[in-house]
């Protein structure tokens, strides 16, 4: 599918991992694409390749013990589904049948944050926690939605368990120019230069973390933003750059607080020993949010882009 | 009907299994999941010794049967199982069984020991696994099979249905399941919390063809591994093998105490002298 590229403008995220896995589908015979019902992505891939297509009704347990056995015998299945119950119905099969024998099973969710719409039963903010405590896993947070076929591509020879976690993936925001960036697992990226102080953000709130950059630019504060969407393993020369060059940092995540990037990147701090001067994180408090958008609901928990550029303002006085 | 002649040489072979059990079970300085290890040690004779295609010279074959565990507890009858068909060394089960670095753990780990196709001892999780690597067998037109060796206790966990309706619905024909049917499961019998009844007819309703047998009588069991329905079979097949749990130890039989235990010397003895008395009741001959 040829994009046209604008910064800002909408694609989803769901149907360019749809296309992509068609594009995997025909050039591999051991690309699988399974389901527990959620597979508004793969409409193409069931009727092209319908014997490598599983769709288990609402079981994801089940989901993922047949992910691990079709890896066992060298195929690379691709799970698709909702957060939530892709990561913690079926967190204990994640563990033991997948990650236990280090399985190259890929796993895509949809719903990242506070994005699904449906209420605290489909908000996804424990996952990155769950998914990087798992010993083998890779976590990944994708915002852009073109990134999440080169992501894709690059999966086929990665093998290892692999978890991309996207936004809404319906309603995504553009980034990046496809082909502007060449991605890596253990790599994050500089999405805007800036030198009092940097935004670490992943998912959907990279595109906060800019806007709020360019508030603060306009107030003549001059702000890093650094896209972070490998988490597990973190690019730790990236962050500690960033501490050295721009001192202050702020971690901005659609997730729990707690557990999350900024966690991630806390541990970092006192492994290392290198301190940034000001450390600050927003993001979603210890509480079940209620209803609304992944807008509105930021917003009313205070980790939207206006709650960012308070919260630079703060660490520059 | 099998050869009674093949009949003999498998109930040898589980004889020998059952002393070597009883003789790991009385070394180890621990607990064995003896219970269990016993009532499945005919069926797994049945499996490595007679019905599945499994060399282990050459145990990456794509053309091999294959066995997962899914009640893992019981992964030390499936190392002698497979010791007597030449895949390990006995002795060496028997020094490092469960201890630091060895291959032989309680629960058995693929990464640790070749041969082992699938890590389990979660409960419940071997189904699906089987499911995708029936799957798979299909879509490249393999010939072989994938059995899973299931616990009765352990199908209390949802997701065996779940990977039951799913192999029952894509009619998975290359997928054998074997439940050890052993009606005990770790703290009560079945039917005094849980009631497992009407079993058979359970997975019946999943879409599964299901053969009931004795569990210990070798000829049923070398029978319906020889007559099972070809791999394209619009149905997966169920063998719900009625066992005893404990089985040829008269002090561990349908005795709860006995999920896994410890054996004194004097209990070694006397399991040692239940197992030959049962061999020779079958007109075994040493």
């Amino acid at each position: 599918m040829k994009v046209t590229f604008n910064f800002g403008s909408f694609l989803s995220a769901r149907s360019v991992a749809g296309d992509t896995i068609m594009e995997l589908g025909q050039k591999y015979n051991k690309v699988w694409a399974l389901t527990a019902d959620t597979g508004g992505a793969l409409k193409q891939f069931k009727k092209d390749f319908p014997d490598r297509y599983i769709d288990t009704g609402v079981a994801e347990q089940n989901l993922a013990g047949i992910a691990a056995g079709l890896a066992l015998e060298g195929n690379i299945p691709f799970i698709f589904g909702m957060i939530p119950f892709m990561v913690m119905r079926a967190c204990e099969q994640n563990r033991t049948a997948i990650c236990y024998q280090d399985l190259p099973v890929r796993f895509i969710g949809t719903g990242g944050g506070l994005t699904s719409g449906g209420g605290s039963t489909h908000n996804a903010m424990e996952d990155i926690s769950i998914m990087k405590s798992l010993v083998n896993m890779t976590v990944l947070s994708i915002g852009d939605p073109n990134m999440v076929r080169d992501i894709m591509l690059l999966s086929m020879d990665y093998p290892h368990p692999l978890y991309l976690r996207l936004a809404q993936g319906k309603q995504d925001r553009m980034l990046y120019e496809p082909g502007k960036y060449i991605y890596k697992i253990g790599m994050g990226l500089t999405a805007r230069e800036g030198k009092d102080a940097t935004i670490i953000a992943h998912g959907e709130m990279v595109f906060e973390a800019l806007e709020a950059a360019n508030a603060l630019a306009s107030e003549g504060i001059n702000t890093r933003v650094v896209d972070m969407y490998s988490i597990k393993p973190l690019d730790n020369d990236l962050v500690i750059k960033a501490v050295k060059e721009t001192g202050n940092i702020l971690v901005l995540e659609d997730h729990l607080m707690d557990g999350g990037l900024a966690s991630t990147v806390a541990d970092l701090f006192a492994d290392s020993g290198v301190y940034p001067k000001k450390f600050k994180r927003l993001g979603i408090p210890q509480i079940y949010a209620g209803f609304g958008s992944g807008e509105e609901l930021r917003k009313k928990y205070g980790y939207d882009k206006t709650a960012a550029v308070a919260a630079v303002k703060k660490m520059l006085r | 009907m099998a050869d009674p002649k093949e009949v003999k040489r498998l109930q040898k072979l589980a004889y020998e299994m059952r002393k070597k059990l009883i003789n790991l079970c009385g070394s180890y300085d621990g607990i064995v999941h003896i219970g269990g290890d016993l009532s499945m040690t005919d069926l797994l004779i049945g499996l490595y010794h007679h019905g599945m295609k499994v060399d282990p010279t050459d145990i990456k074959n794509p053309k091999r049967d294959r066995f997962l565990l899914s009640k893992g507890h019981g992964a030390v009858c499936m190392y002698i199982a497979m010791s007597l068909r030449g895949y390990f060394d006995y002795d060496e089960i028997v020094r490092t069984y469960a201890q630091l670095d060895s291959a032989y753990g309680m629960h058995p780990c693929k990464l640790q020991l070749p041969g082992v196709e699938c890590s389990t001892g979660s409960l419940g999780q071997g189904l699906a696994i089987a499911v995708g690597m029936a799957f798979s067998a299909r879509l490249k037109k393999e010939a072989h099979r994938v059995f899973c060796m299931m616990g009765d206790g352990e199908t209390c966990e949802g997701e065996v249905w779940e990977a039951a309706n799913t192999a029952g619905s894509y009619k998975l024909g290359n997928l054998v399941g074997i439940v050890d049917r052993n009606k005990q499961l770790m703290t009560s019998f079945d039917g005094d919390y849980m009631h497992l009844e009407p079993y058979a007819d359970k997975w019946r309703a999943f879409n599964w063809n299901v053969v009931e047998i004795d569990g210990h009588d070798m000829r049923q069991i070398a029978d319906v591994l020889d007559n099972l329905p070809p791999v394209n079979n619009n149905k997966p097949t169920a063998i719900i093998a009625s066992t005893t749990k404990g089985k040829g130890v008269h002090f561990m039989e349908n005795d709860l105490g006995w999920h896994a235990g410890a054996l004194s010397k004097v209990d070694m003895e006397r399991a040692m002298a239940d197992i030959e008395a049962g061999y020779a009741k079958i007109g075994g001959a040493k």
